[in-house]
């Protein structure tokens, strides 16, 4: 390693040789003993722009946050249900209401229903979040 | 890789139901991906959103999480960074609507008492920066991600990461003048 690449993972990784990439570390401290004045100078003035930027204070999760997101597991093992019920709602007022229309031609509504009852089970299928738990 | 993945295990737990996983989940993520999304896009409440969505994602995924596929943590973070992403996107598609207090940093003189305030100074400079450029510096020193990991998260080589890096470190160094050695 040279002086040049030094100064350059410096500027990419900042001051603390512990935090550049395994692979130079080793070689950025054997410069860094070569050329101790060098190395000293380009740490100190990363250094200094790091400790600026640890100064932007840091998020801090709420209690309320915390619990909200751990409702939403539970909610969303929950979901299929609620989906299946929906789904098997929408797709079947969707094919009756086609065949009403006469848009499905030669189609009994009763086999409609049946057709329904399928697409239900595939769109809960596609939806269901938690696959085999879920039926547990 | 994914066979020394520290998340796998409690992954599965989650998978099965577990509520305990559930909460260690939270415990272990919420800090990290709130911080990733604060810092990106410079409002709470917005990052907030961005912690949730993503927790819905892992929810739908992890049943699916199969070994040998990226690191959950770095899944996790492409993940919060897409939606941080739609978000910027959105608010450049709108430009009526209010940015963060963050990103308006205009040299007012009722902006003085800010001044010696360098967090948010810092926070201002960093909402300044280039998506690109924030990611890499968000993702390397807040994250404090290796930068082969950061490098796939972003979808760039190592060499590339490393040229943002540099970029966004100049353009913060020169925002932060006064405050550190030029």
């Amino acid at each position: 390693m040279n002086k040049a690449q030094f100064e350059a993972l410096a500027e990419a990784y900042g001051g603390d040789i512990a935090r550049w990439p395994d692979a130079v570390r080793e070689d950025a401290a054997l410069l860094a003993g070569a050329h101790p004045e060098f190395a000293r100078a380009v740490l100190t003035r990363q250094g200094q722009l790091d400790e600026a930027l640890d100064t932007l204070p840091r998020a801090v999760a709420s209690r309320d946050l915390f619990e909200r997101i751990v409702a939403s597991a539970a909610a969303a093992r929950r979901r299929p249900r609620w989906l299946a019920w929906l789904a098997g709602a929408s797709v079947g007022t969707a094919l009756a209401g086609a065949a009403a229309a006469g848009l499905v031609m030669g189609v009994q509504l009763s086999q409609a229903s049946a057709v329904s009852a399928e697409a239900s089970a595939q769109a809960v299928a596609d939806l269901d979040v938690f696959g085999v738990s879920e039926e547990g | 890789m994914a066979a020394s993945d520290p998340d796998e295990a409690l992954l599965a737990r989650v998978a099965e139901g577990d509520a305990a996983a559930v909460r260690a989940l939270v415990g272990r993520k919420l800090p990290r991906l709130l911080g990733l999304a604060q810092r990106m896009l410079g409002d709470p409440a917005e990052a907030e959103d961005v912690a949730q969505e993503t927790f819905l994602r892992i929810w739908r995924q992890a049943p699916n999480w199969r070994t040998g596929q990226a690191k959950f943590d770095t899944w996790l973070h492409r993940v919060a960074l897409n939606l941080c992403f739609d978000r910027l996107r959105r608010r450049r598609e709108i430009p009526t609507k209010e940015p963060p207090e963050q990103l308006d940093e205009g040299p007012a003189p009722d902006r003085a008492l800010e001044a010696h305030d360098t967090g948010k100074r810092v926070g201002a400079a960093l909402a300044k920066l280039p998506d690109r450029q924030r990611e890499a510096v968000v993702l390397c020193h807040y994250q404090e991600l290796g930068n082969i990991e950061a490098a796939a998260v972003m979808g760039v080589t190592v060499e590339a990461l490393e040229s943002l890096l540099s970029r966004g470190r100049r353009a913060l160094r020169a925002a932060l003048a006064d405050l550190v050695e030029q």
